[in-house]
């Protein structure tokens, strides 16, 4: 009887490896395996065109980003970004759900309106950004109407990152608040109520119960918010025309390394060493960021 | 039933497995057999370029059509990589999926030449082909440092200052023959943030000869020298009409993507464009009346910048033989002629220059003329470096941001920290 089901049991987990094989080799092809050949790469002074090389250096690309003063700037600006764009979108987006939650008229609509932007590629949307941030565009006219200063947003290098990052909140904002709304739908109505009969008004039943019990979603999605904005590249890279212009102020990280990748030649491996370093980087925001929320359970 | 089952997941994972694996190989083994340039069978030569305007497209299509006729045994497949020409290329030779024959830029030539990508074209040319016949400079942009030829000019073209002719009439002023009357000329010619007297593009590509223009080198020994005081000199005039005269401006500051438009909308009364600029104009602002002029000379030196591009080879083509009669064709005497008949661009050889006579052409002569005097934009294998570098710091200093020359020394040592790190 033992024998039979051993026997049964390695038949199954035979044929379930076999169903997943074409997964995993997949996988291994496509994710593992270039994961692999970059850290490779981050070792290694490599020439891809003509007479390919690979010459191994150690450690040597890494200690190059200590002296590399765009690497720095790259670094300062993501920064910048995040520090910025997370808090900024979470707390939005958090503002978002909790009105069109609020069973407000026209809910649905404003549902609608809001989703919008997520669905446009951000390709398009930085494009069609751009297009009003132009000197004589949009933003700008509507600016000048309310009696507000203009900006040279595309060409300024005071502004341009700001304008990156306006757009990038305006964007991915709504898609974290879809995330809120599931999670408000889900909190009972009976806390509301003992907050009431306790003499807690809106606001105190907003701070004091809502937030609070959307601790574990609004930990995703700051750690998903830091995941994205530090990969920040197609806004930025359309908007300098891939040099991380004006005067490196909208350099990020990812934009040094595609140009130390593919513009520069015979610098891939430096490249990958960026790239190994950046994964780090968010490595290390994403823990420090799960041990400040604490907690993982629910209430 | 367990037996059957078995086989039935075997049979689709080993099915899973094999269309997966045939996807992968079957490219190969066809590229394989369509490379064998055997007797008789026709073989295709991939040509990949950017596009051009419909009319230049015309143009190439037109050469390529002439060409197929008279070698009827190559197919010619023209491919369009329409942005990030050079990301594309670089990335499809590094993968083994280069075309056969390519355009290359000068500016991006040496180094893609010291990789070793590019077929050597020394060993094809023959008397007939006439080498000499080429304008030397041009020529040499695309020699390696083995002195080898590593691609055969195409076209180029060179800067001359656009103006517009009636804002000129208007300001009652003569069109500029030095760059002291350009910047008393702008002065006149500027009306507030609405038309700005010149439209600059603050990048080295464009201001280069101006840069060398007293004496100091932008690049020497393939590194970054533009901090010498004396380019730092030669620039500062473009900096201080923007600043201090309030004269000139780039184009994203009126909203215009490149100095072409700019000076079509009516908001630079002179630009310093290329050949490029001519049928843009008169295609998309046909009530504009512009003329052209060589550039203001400095210190009473003639100066303007050339650009060209050529077709290179591909060093792993299987095809080299048919790639070579299709260089040879495109810039020889009889495909150049076809290719700049109309004027988009002009031709590298001495005799269809004069054939064509675009020297008589009251928009185009002022280029032509400019081509013996030009500076070719091309400088050595860390070129797109010092380029970067520089066009990143310079605008800081053209907005106003700091002094041009602490610009310039922070751009050239971050520019050779980045080279002697490579």
């Amino acid at each position: 009887m033992k024998q039979t089901l051993t026997k049964k049991m390695w038949r199954e987990t035979g044929s379930a490896y076999l169903f997943l094989s074409p997964a995993l080799f997949v996988l291994l092809l496509f994710i593992i395996g270039p994961i692999v050949f970059a850290v490779f790469l981050a070792f290694h002074k490599v020439q891809l065109l003509g007479t390919t090389s690979f010459e191994f250096v150690g450690l040597d690309n890494f200690a190059r980003i200590a002296d590399d003063t765009r690497a720095k700037i790259a670094l300062w600006n993501t920064l910048k970004y995040v520090a910025i764009v997370v808090p900024c979108q979470t707390i939005l987006a958090l503002v978002l759900a909790a009105t069109l939650n609020a069973g407000l008229k026209g809910e649905k609509f404003f549902r609608i309106v809001y989703f919008l932007p997520t669905l446009t590629s951000s390709a398009v949307l930085t494009l069609i950004f751009m297009w009003m941030y132009n000197q004589n565009g949009l933003i700008n006219h509507v600016l000048e109407a309310v009696g507000l200063p203009t900006y040279n947003w595309l060409g300024d290098p005071d502004v341009a990152l700001n304008a990156i990052m306006i757009m990038n909140i305006w964007s991915t904002a709504p898609y974290f608040m879809v995330i809120y709304l599931a999670a408000l739908q889900d909190i009972p109505d009976s806390l509301y109520e003992a907050a009431e009969l306790d003499g807690a008004d809106a606001w105190q039943k907003f701070w004091h119960v809502t937030v609070p019990y959307l601790r574990p979603v609004t930990s995703f999605v700051v750690v998903m918010g830091l995941i994205g904005t530090f990969q920040l590249f197609d806004q930025s890279y359309i908007f300098s025309a891939g040099s991380g212009g004006p005067n490196n102020s909208t350099l990020t990280v990812v934009l040094l390394i595609y140009q130390y990748a593919f513009k520069t030649l015979g610098t891939m491996g430096y490249a990958a060493a960026l790239a190994f370093a950046l994964a780090i980087i968010i490595l290390i925001a994403t823990l420090l960021q799960r041990k400040l929320s604490k907690e993982e359970s629910l209430y | 039933m367990g037996k059957t089952k078995w086989i039935a997941a075997l049979g689709i994972t080993t099915m899973l497995f094999g269309s997966v694996l045939a996807g992968c190989g079957g490219d190969e083994k066809s590229e394989q057999a369509n490379g064998g340039s055997k007797q008789g069978e026709k073989v295709e030569v991939t040509l990949a370029g950017w596009g051009g305007n419909p009319s230049e497209q015309k143009l190439l299509q037109q050469t390529l059509d002439d060409f197929e006729k008279k070698h009827p045994n190559i197919k010619v497949k023209y491919e369009v990589i329409a942005d990030q020409y050079m990301d594309v290329i670089k990335t499809r030779l590094a993968g083994g999926q280069g075309p056969d024959v390519f355009y290359l830029d000068a500016f991006e030539a040496p180094a893609l030449i010291e990789t070793g990508a590019l077929e050597p074209l020394d060993k094809y040319v023959t008397d007939e082909f006439d080498v000499n016949d080429f304008e030397k400079p041009m020529l040499d942009a695309f020699k390696g440092e083995d002195g080898k030829i590593y691609g055969f000019p195409k076209d180029y073209s060179t800067l001359a200052l656009f103006y517009n002719k009636k804002m000129f009439e208007e300001a009652g002023i003569e069109v500029p023959k030095t760059w002291d009357e350009l910047r008393e000329a702008a002065k006149k010619l500027t009306k507030g943030k609405d038309v700005y007297g010149f439209g600059v593009a603050p990048e080295l590509a464009r201001l280069y000869y101006i840069a060398e223009s007293k004496g100091g080198k932008v690049v020497t020994d393939n590194k970054a020298s533009f901090a010498d005081s004396k380019v730092v000199e030669a620039l500062q005039p473009i900096v201080d009409m923007h600043l201090k005269d309030k004269t000139a401006a780039q184009p994203n500051e009126v909203g215009a993507t490149w100095g072409g438009e700019m000076f079509g909308q009516g908001k630079a009364a002179m630009v310093i464009e290329g050949n490029w600029a001519i049928p843009f104009l008169q295609d998309t602002f046909p009530n504009l009346e512009f003329g052209t002029a060589e550039i203001p000379t400095i210190n009473g030196k003639k100066a303007t910048m050339a650009y060209t591009v050529a077709y290179v080879m591909n060093k792993d083509s299987q095809k080299k033989e048919a790639a070579w009669e299709l260089i040879s064709y495109l810039t020889g005497k009889e495909g150049m002629k076809t290719w700049t008949s109309k004027g988009y661009a002009l031709p590298t050889r001495k005799s269809v220059a004069a054939e064509l006579g675009f020297d008589k052409d009251p928009l185009r002569a002022p280029l032509v003329a400019g081509a013996p005097y030009a500076t070719v934009w091309q400088n050595g294998t860390n070129l797109p470096i010092i380029v970067n570098n520089f066009n990143n710091q310079f605008v800081s200093a053209f907005l106003g941001e700091r002094p041009l020359a602490d610009a310039l020394k922070e751009a050239e040592k971050t520019a050779n920290s980045e080279i002697e790190s490579r």
